[in-house]
């Protein structure tokens, strides 16, 4: 993206921005020049795309920039959960919610891939309905850039000083997605924040589909990864490290690159956790009480 | 009215689902699985939910989830599955939320004894989140009746008060049978003494007011109340906040909707107090018991002995230790933990024993022998332990 | 007056330690009495001890620990060998001697009951031997009625089972 497409693309920002984020958190909290409003505003986008209005969804967020930024923003209902555990509480939330209001929760990479990715499979393994957008910034960087499982390999972060060597779930073979697809989710896709619309189309596909959606989108994060990693905080040439960095397959060789696609739509393949459970439940009804 | 025999497990179960409840979710554990098992049974004939966590932790988060959606819900656990709930239990304190815990207490730490009862969770309970800045409610049954009324009562509260509310039970409540009453009709229900109130919601989207007010409808999503709800420092509107102004107001109002409402919460039994005793045993849950045979035998035998239960935990009932005595707590552990707080609330001039053992109740035999060794002015000792050093 | 009889029964896990006194609280509970039952256990995989522990009694039960057995059922020599100290000279024992052997030093009384071959005998199955003994046990309790006690039975146990336990429990009773 240059400046031209940015300038374009702030104007439309502040109409999203305005139709559902409550306006005392508009701008949000994000540093400036941070890929998260980018980010946010995509989930926003492919929400208005869909034509739902504010009582069609339901917003929860984890922690860090991403929770920070998402956190209380949705002019709706909305909610905040403790660093890793939302994807538990949204599973208890499903089941008391109507089917057909949409859940939605807004997460960091840390939150989703690390601390919180025993439930996130469980979510996975039960298909319950909701979409998780991981708000990827290579790392921890709320706390001031430390590495992760999303950090690209020899990453110089505060806590990587010689460059980050530990395996992560990105490269070498790996791909956290493939986990999350063993485990039973029903549609994951992958973007970058630079992409345009191809990630708000996906956002789409995972917001309408009734099972566990993910959607891993990578941003920029000026201040520490840019400033540690990538040693700038020149907006130009971190973009355009992205923008190298980015391929457009979801299968190709992601030892040097963000692939990017959708990675797996299953959409209605398996039956949905919380329709099941309410039909379960009215089996046991309806058969009697046998206890 | 329906009179059976059964555990305090399936007690805590009917009392529940009696309460209202209608999700539960846990993750099996001795002596706790049998509340497990039989709401897996229960819930789906009353159109409620079980499910299976993956771990303790988010067990109690699901539960949360379920109640910001409008459910009531319970989790129960033991020992080592009590100490994975800071992280949630916090959330439900400072959200202000709904939610029902049972812990069957058993010997720790770590895994312990499975199948035995022990008592060391009576200041966990209370602190069971960091950062402090809250007050919180638990109750402790010593019996299969009181384990299904004590249930229903921490639904009551936890509606009433916007907060999570801990049973503390024991391995021989939950696991022991005895005689249980189960009301069929709502008269039966009311009779019994016991309340319910069903789950309101609140109107949003301002926050719950600064002040110690209760009945406030806890937040509800999926109602279309531009409700918010959060574990941050909230303002009036929920948001998120780092003004250490609105932190104070909202840890007043977690401290004091409870602290200035104790007339609901404070529940006690005594024995023999108005006939000046000189000796008072203390107890919770199902040593008590014992302690009340000892404490009628005692009486049998002339001695000058009085006996306070207390049935609501936390907050601590200082009142009851008003009078100067000779306190002897009995407690299912080593270590002392009960006695530390009578020997805060004990009138000046009193003095404060312990008597503990973990793993087994103590006999009414050994309760008079300490008795007697007190009255003597002699220091308790059991097994060459000198029990006194606690 | 209250009447607070305690039994203690103890063996083995899979010998129906836990099921005899849910029968037997059961009966007591349509009899209209109070009772509590204590039970033991964690060890019984690791080859120790179930342990039950019955208060019956017309009023309140305080404690329900029983520390001076009226009647104490030992399935297993362990845990004869565990509990027979609790035993006072009003405690009756009951045991099989093919499994027990009684300690002459003690003052109780014992009852020797040859369950487990009378119950091959009779029913063609060792595992009756529990109820031969809880028919056994109940035949002491004068304020629990065998109405009651067919009724918990039938209550506690899969109805297939039935007619072979009623039989066992009559062959205890009868002894
Ligand atoms: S620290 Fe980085 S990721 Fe976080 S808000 Fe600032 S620029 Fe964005």
């Amino acid at each position: 993206m240059n400046g031209m497409a940015g300038v374009l693309r702030r104007g439309e920002m502040r109409d999203v921005m305005e139709k559902y984020v409550r306006p005392e958190k508009n701008p949000g909290t994000a540093c400036s020049g941070c890929g998260l409003r980018l980010a946010h505003r995509k989930v926003l986008e492919a929400i208005d795309e869909l034509g739902l209005g504010l009582g069609d969804v339901v917003w929860g967020t984890g922690i860090g920039c991403s929770g920070r930024q998402t956190f209380v923003t949705w002019k709706g209902d909305t909610f905040a959960g403790t660093h890793g555990r939302v994807y538990a509480m949204a599973t208890g939330l499903r089941l008391a919610l109507p089917p057909e209001k949409r859940l939605i929760l807004t997460v960091g990479d840390g939150d989703a891939f690390t601390i919180g990715f025993l439930h996130l499979l469980n979510c996975a393994r039960r298909n319950v309905d909701m979409t998780v957008v991981v708000f990827d910034n290579l790392g921890y960087q709320s706390t001031g850039g430390q590495y992760g499982v999303t950090t690209p390999l020899g990453s110089r972060t505060d806590s990587s000083p010689y460059g980050a060597w530990e395996p992560n779930w990105t490269q070498g073979g790996f791909d956290v997605l493939r986990i999350l697809k063993e485990a039973g989710a029903t549609f994951l896709a992958r973007h970058t924040v630079l992409q345009g619309h191809e990630p708000v189309e996906s956002l789409k596909r995972a917001i309408r589909n009734r099972g566990l959606s993910l959607v891993q989108l990578i941003y920029p994060c000026v201040t520490h990864y840019g400033a540690q990693a990538l040693g700038t905080r020149d907006l130009a040439k971190i973009y355009d490290w992205f923008r190298d960095r980015t391929v457009e397959s979801i299968d190709a060789d992601s030892s040097d690159s963000f692939t990017t696609g959708i990675f797996h739509d299953a959409v209605g393949s398996r039956p949905e956790f919380a329709a099941s459970m309410r039909e379960f439940v009215a089996s046991v009804q309806k058969e009697g009480n046998h206890g | 009215m329906k009179r059976t025999f059964d555990t305090g497990n399936a007690a805590i179960t009917e009392g529940a689902i009696l309460a209202g409840c209608r999700l539960f979710s846990g993750y099996p554990i001795t002596p706790a699985t049998e509340i497990a098992e039989n709401m897996s049974r229960r819930l789906p004939q009353v159109g409620g939910f079980y499910l299976q966590a993956e771990d303790e932790n988010a067990a109690l988060h699901i539960c949360n989830g379920g109640s910001i959606g409008g459910l009531k819900a319970m989790t129960a656990t033991s020992g080592p599955g009590f100490i994975l709930f800071a992280d949630p239990f916090g959330w439900a304190v400072s959200s202000e939320i709904p939610v029902v815990i049972v812990n069957s207490q058993r010997v720790g730490p770590v895994s312990g004894i499975t199948g035995a009862p022990g008592q060391g969770e009576f200041y966990f309970s209370r602190y069971l989140t960091h950062g402090g800045n809250y007050e919180t409610i638990v109750l402790a049954p010593n019996s299969v009746q009181e384990a299904f009324c004590l249930t229903v009562r921490a639904f009551y509260l936890a509606e009433r008060f916007r907060t999570p509310v801990t049973v503390l039970a024991d391995q021989m409540v939950t696991d022991g049978w005895e005689t249980l009453i189960i009301p069929e009709t709502d008269e039966e229900f009311r009779g019994m003494g016991l309340e319910s109130v069903p789950r309101r919601i609140h109107p949003g989207p301002e926050f719950y007011p600064a002040s110690d007010a209760i009945d406030i409808p806890p937040v509800v999503l999926g109602h279309n109340t531009g409700a918010a709800c959060s574990d941050w420092t909230p303002t009036d509107r929920g948001h998120d906040t780092e003004d250490v102004t609105w932190q104070h107001k909202h840890a007043w109002r977690l401290i004091h909707k409870i602290r200035n409402h104790r007339e609901l919460i404070d529940e006690s039994e005594t024995w023999f107090l108005e006939d000046d005793p000189e000796i008072i045993l203390v107890a919770y849950g199902t040593p008590s018991r014992v302690v009340q045979s000892a404490v009628r035998a005692a009486r049998k035998e002339g001695l000058k002995v009085g006996g306070i239960r207390p049935i609501s935990l936390w907050p601590f009932q200082d009142a009851l230790f008003s009078r100067k005595a000779s306190y002897l707590t009995v407690e299912l552990n080593w270590d002392g933990q009960l006695v530390r707080e009578v020997q805060r609330a004990a009138a000046p001039g009193s003095s404060v024993h312990f008597w503990g053992r973990c793993g087994e109740l103590p006999s009414v035999r050994e309760l008079l022998a300490a008795v007697r060794r007190l009255k003597e002015g002699k220091a308790l000792e059991r097994d060459g332990w000198r029990t006194e050093a606690w | 007056m209250a009447e607070r009889i305690e039994i203690l029964i103890s063996g083995f896990g899979g010998q129906g330690v836990v099921r005899i006194g849910q029968i037997l609280g059961q009966a007591a509970v349509y009899e209209g009495l109070f009772t509590t039952m204590l039970i033991s256990h964690g060890t019984e995989t690791r080859g120790g001890y179930v342990r039950s522990q019955l208060v019956i009694s017309d009023e309140f039960i305080d404690s329900p620990v029983v520390e001076r057995p009226d009647y104490f059922c030992a399935f297993s020599a362990i845990a004869y060998g565990m509990f027979k100290v609790l035993c006072t000279p009003q405690s009756l024992i009951l045991h099989n001697p093919d499994l027990v052997t009684p300690d002459s030093a003690l003052s109780a009384r014992h009852w020797a009951i040859r369950a487990e071959s009378l119950a091959e005998r009779e029913l063609g199955n060792a595992v009756f031997a529990n109820v031969i003994f809880l028919g056994a046990l109940s035949s002491k309790l004068k304020s629990i009625s065998s109405e009651n006690l067919v009724r918990a039975l039938q209550d506690r146990l899969p109805p297939r089972y039935h007619e072979q336990n009623l039989r066992a429990l009559e062959l205890g009773r009868s002894l």
